[in-house]
């Protein structure tokens, strides 16, 4: 930055240069910040004005861009011709129960791996770490299959177009153990043998003495784990087969095949379906950004 | 009491009462006890585990040396689906696609983010709101924006071309022609993930430690200098991290394509997992399908194992 | 109310064993201290008997009752760890009634146990507070409370002092000791501090690598040291330990140092002349402690002497470093005692003061 100075130079011009090189650096900084926010948050907004306009609309000339009336059709259409409501309603029940079920099995799964002792656990430990990443996408067939055969032997409760056909593969999540034991790693050794001493049984130190230490990881992990369900898109495409039973995801990418055209209706399912998460993540900001940070870098 | 007998008390309480092979029993009496709640605790995650992720794994990869099975019954075909894999011309197209995709974006995604987590680093002010702001295309889960980018890039009434229309240039055909559409597709998740991984790296650069900075600010670099000579390096192993954790994430293109090109035009945008996709509801050829998908998993696996190599390193720096 | 006994225990972590074959017994409401240097395995001794770790060989009883295989909570041995380790969410009040209440307890009965221990702990008011927000001292009274309220037959602590600044230590100390004369109960308690076993302990285990180096009184520990390694450890300035060979002569054992001889009365030392002989022609250490050596710059030939190397004044002592040949001899004399560097001076001292130290680091009297 500084190079030599001659000496006899103004040090105050010198200073007031540095600061002048500064002040515009970081302006130069917060514009292209601005500019990244603007690239950010821009196509989400832009999805407002189709949704409020009629279809046929969208594609006259002179193009508009700006909505010249404010047209709710769109999402009338969306409310009483689709299945959209009841897509929502599936949405939440399969990623509240993919969470919920998620959360307690990998807490408690975590909780083994981190403070309980067995012959192998290193072993197996590595073997669930391994499958850590695996896409859903490598064992889209096998599933598919495990499902459709399990309908059989499970009287119907796992098999295709079912909840539990949907959710109880997806709640398989070898990252909600591994970040699980790491936090349980990180409660002082000396709690978990004073309650030994004390007489706890394992569920009752699990209970009484880590859970209540754990809430905020169990937080993070719960909503990385919605937030994923939440967007999940090839596997309750390939699982479900009829339209009462689709997702949000599925069902309004549905509706680009059968209403090629009705993009008005698109954009306003499309805006329905982002608003709450938006409005939900405004409130917890705090919990989302640890979330999705916590989802790799944990370690 | 005669002094050998008194030698005698004396040391009798520390002969030992159990014999060995006694010990030795009640010993994994008392282990095995302790084994049960292990059960409890383990059991359940492991039962998922094993029942929709161990056995699907080693189902693939029986079924990559079959064909058929979803409406009709599978049949041995040995290595055949594998050694057709590559004179498969739409595979070799997914696989050549898939591989462009996956460097372009995460160049793009990784030297974008890492300079917007430069400049975030540096500028302290207001560091919530950008974040808050960056991370807003994450929450919208990939198929709507997928929709979105529809929107914003159609040719007849997206936002792009209406003010290229306005201005007198010439509309551009994001998604009918190659290799825009590939490129529309990168740029999409370039969006999408810019705001993960600026979270990221914010956070790797803030764990460097301050006084290397320190050290280089006293010795006259400039922010720049800084940046590229100390920082980057420190946060080498955790790039490498990044990126293949980054390559696991993009190998999974799907939804994208699903919405906005359907792997056209003409193959230009068939990703892996669409080519798995597509083959597997087809109902044709499945074979080689199943081949592919153990091939993904195969890939994924090692570069998870790699990963961990990285993470190691990094814990020992 | 409990008899402690470990026989033969070993404890080994993969190659490492920590504990080798150790034996002893405590007795029924004795405050057995074992103490050593960190590494020595005391912890992992108290840490078995708990039932905190799996003993790899030997045998823990407690009243007579073999406990190796038996859940830490059924052995009724009581844990305060050198950490506290409170659960930091509960108050007070529910960390001292939490083995209670996991002994499912009726209410009121947890709920007067809880008063009590309480009230014995001087714990009254800060009932109802987290332990973030009590002071060192506080938590480990309540450490304490938590421990009493099992009414255990066996107190087991682990350094439990460690963390508290001196002051607070010394006061703690007392505390302890009276809370052990009032409850009677049978009391292991670890420390690597000397001064803590010495002014605690009924008995002292002095351990080191995992071995037994002395089990006694702690005067007799002091007096009468095991073997080198207590005579140094014991003692703040150590035991002086120099080097010579023994002979029987003319009635006197005759140690012959490096550059002198000293004549010592061997009845008075215990010894007999069959003990002397039998370390004739090997390297012995005589031990010597500070307070037991007095100086004189009236040096004649021939006897033990050195040269004052440096002066170490703490106000009610001063502590005088001599150079004996390679050796280094620590004197304790008066605090205003005219010594001066430089000074070749005599050391002289009482035959029944010295301890002798076989080549093989044990003290060559075996009847101690």
């Amino acid at each position: 930055m500084s190079s030599k100075h001659p000496i006899g130079i103004d040090l105050e011009d010198l200073a007031r240069q540095d600061a002048l090189t500064r002040r515009a650096k970081s302006a130069l900084s917060y514009f292209v910040l601005g500019l990244f926010v603007l690239i950010s948050v821009g196509p989400i907004l832009y999805v407002i004005s189709p949704a409020f306009r009629e279809s046929k609309s969208l594609f006259s000339y002179p193009p508009q861009w700006l909505p010249n009336s404010f047209y709710l059709g769109n999402f009338k259409f969306l409310l009483t011709e689709t299945n959209y409501i009841r897509w929502g309603i599936n949405t939440l029940i399969f990623a509240t129960s993919v969470t919920l079920i998620s959360l307690v099995i990998d807490t408690l799964a975590g909780y083994a791996f981190a403070r309980m002792n067995f012959p192998g656990k290193k072993l197996l430990f590595g073997c669930i770490l391994a499958t850590l990443m695996v896409p859903t996408a490598a064992l889209l067939a096998p599933t598919y299959l495990l499902v459709r055969n399990l309908d059989r032997w499970t009287f119907g409760l796992i098999g295709l177009d079912t909840f539990g056909g949907l959710i109880i593969p997806m709640t398989v999540s070898p990252l909600g153990v591994f970040m699980m034991r790491q936090f349980i790693e990180t409660l002082p050794k000396g709690l978990y043998e004073a309650a030994r001493i004390d007489g706890a049984s394992e569920w009752r130190i699990f209970t009484k003495i880590v859970l209540p230490l754990m809430k905020p990881a169990v937080v993070v992990l719960g909503i990385f784990v919605f937030m994923q369900q939440w967007a999940n898109f090839l596997w309750p495409l390939v699982i479900t087969t009829k339209d009462e039973t689709r997702v949000l995801t599925v069902g309004i990418a549905t509706l680009q095949g059968q209403f090629v055209t009705n993009w008005g209706v698109i954009a306003a399912a499309t805006l329905m379906t982002i608003a709450p998460i938006i409005m939900v993540f405004l409130f917890f900001q705090r919990w989302f950004v640890q979330a999705s940070v916590a989802g790799a870098l944990k370690q | 009491m005669s002094q050998t007998d008194q030698n005698k008390v004396l040391i009798d309480w520390q002969e030992l009462s159990l014999s060995d092979e006694e010990f030795r029993r009640a010993r994994s009496r008392y282990k095995l006890r302790g084994l049960i709640p292990v059960m409890g605790f383990l059991g359940p995650f492991l039962l998922l585990w094993t029942v929709f992720l161990a056995i699907p794994m080693l189902w693939s990869i029986w079924l990559s040396f079959n064909t058929g099975g979803l409406i009709d019954e599978a049949k041995f075909v040995g290595f055949d689906n594998w050694s057709r894999m590559l004179s498969n011309d739409e595979l070799v197209r997914s696989l050549k696609n898939t591989a462009i995709y996956v460097v372009i974006a995460i160049l793009t995604v990784f030297s974008l983010a890492l300079t917007i987590a430069g400049l975030l680093n540096s500028n302290k002010r207001g560091q919530n709101f950008f974040k808050v702001a960056l991370y807003f295309p994450l929450l919208v889960p990939p198929i709507m924006a997928g929709m979105i980018f529809f929107f914003l890039t159609h040719y007849d009434m997206g936002i792009i071309n209406l003010v290229l229309q306005a201005t007198n240039h010439e509309k551009l055909n994001f998604l009918g022609d190659n290799p825009n559409a590939l490129l529309t597709i990168v740029s999409l998740e370039v969006w999408r993930g810019l705001g993960f991984w600026v979270l990221f790296f914010l956070a790797g650069l803030q764990s460097i430690p301050s006084d290397l900075i320190d050290a280089a600010k006293i010795d006259g670099a400039g922010s720049v200098r800084r940046f590229r000579k100390i920082s980057l390096p420190t946060l080498r192993p955790l790039l490498l991290f990044a990126v293949i954790i980054a390559l696991i994430f993009n190998f999974q293109l799907f939804d994208s394509v699903q919405v906005l090109t359907k792997g056209g035009p003409v193959l230009g945008t068939t990703s892996v997992v669409w080519f798995i996709y597509k083959r597997l509801f087809a109902f044709q050829d499945i074979g080689l399908a199943y081949a592919t998908s153990v091939g993904l998993l195969i890939v994924v696996v090692v570069l998870t194992v790699a990963a961990y190599g990285f993470l190691g390193k990094r814990s020992e720096n | 109310m409990a008899e402690v006994i470990i026989r033969k225990l070993t404890k080994t972590f993969g190659d490492n064993t920590v504990v080798k074959s150790v034996s002893l017994k405590v007795e029924d409401g004795e405050f057995l201290v074992l103490l050593g240097p960190s590494g020595c395995g005391k912890s992992t001794i108290l840490r078995l008997i708990a039932g905190l770790e799996d003993v790899t060989s030997g045998e823990i009883l407690i009243n007579g009752e073999i406990v190796n295989f038996v859940n830490p909570v059924d052995r009724n041995a009581a844990f305060v760890f050198q950490n506290y380790a409170l659960y930091p969410h509960m108050t007070v009040r529910k960390n001292i009634a939490f083995p209670l209440e996991t002994a499912k307890l009726p209410k009121e009965e947890v709920l007067k146990t809880v008063n009590e221990a309480g009230r014995i702990l001087e714990l009254d008011q800060l009932m109802d507070r987290l332990p973030s927000q009590l002071s060192g001292g506080q938590r480990q009274r309540v450490a304490l409370a938590r421990a009493i309220v099992r009414k255990p037959v066996v107190f087991l602590m682990d350094e439990p002092l460690s963390n508290l600044d001196a002051q607070l230590r010394q006061q703690t100390r007392i505390e302890l000791m009276e809370l052990h004369q009032r409850l009677g109960i049978t009391t292991i308690y670890v420390t690597h501090d000397q001064i803590e076993a010495m002014t605690m302990g009924k008995r002292i285990v002095i351990l080191k690598d995992g071995e037994l180096q002395q089990i006694d009184t702690p005067t007799r520990t002091y007096e009468k040291p095991a073997n080198t390694f207590v005579a140094r450890f014991m003692g703040a300035p150590p035991m002086n330990l120099i080097k010579g060979e023994i002979s029987l002569a003319s009635g006197q054992l005759e140690f012959k140092g490096d550059g002198f001889t000293s004549s010592l009365d061997y009845l008075k030392m215990g010894l007999t002349p069959d003990l002397i002989s039998r370390h004739n022609n090997e390297t012995v250490s005589l031990g010597v402690r500070p307070e037991h050596i007095e100086i004189s710059s009236d040096v004649s030939a021939g006897e033990l002497s050195g040269v004052v190397k440096f002066l170490e004044p703490t106000g009610a002592d001063l502590f005088v470093n001599i150079a004996i040949g390679e050796e280094t001899a620590v004197v304790r004399c008066q605090p205003k005692a005219k010594v001066q560097i430089g000074t070749k001076v005599s050391l002289k001292f009482a035959s029944e003061n010295v301890q002798l130290f076989g080549a093989d680091s044990w003290n060559i009297n075996s009847n101690l």
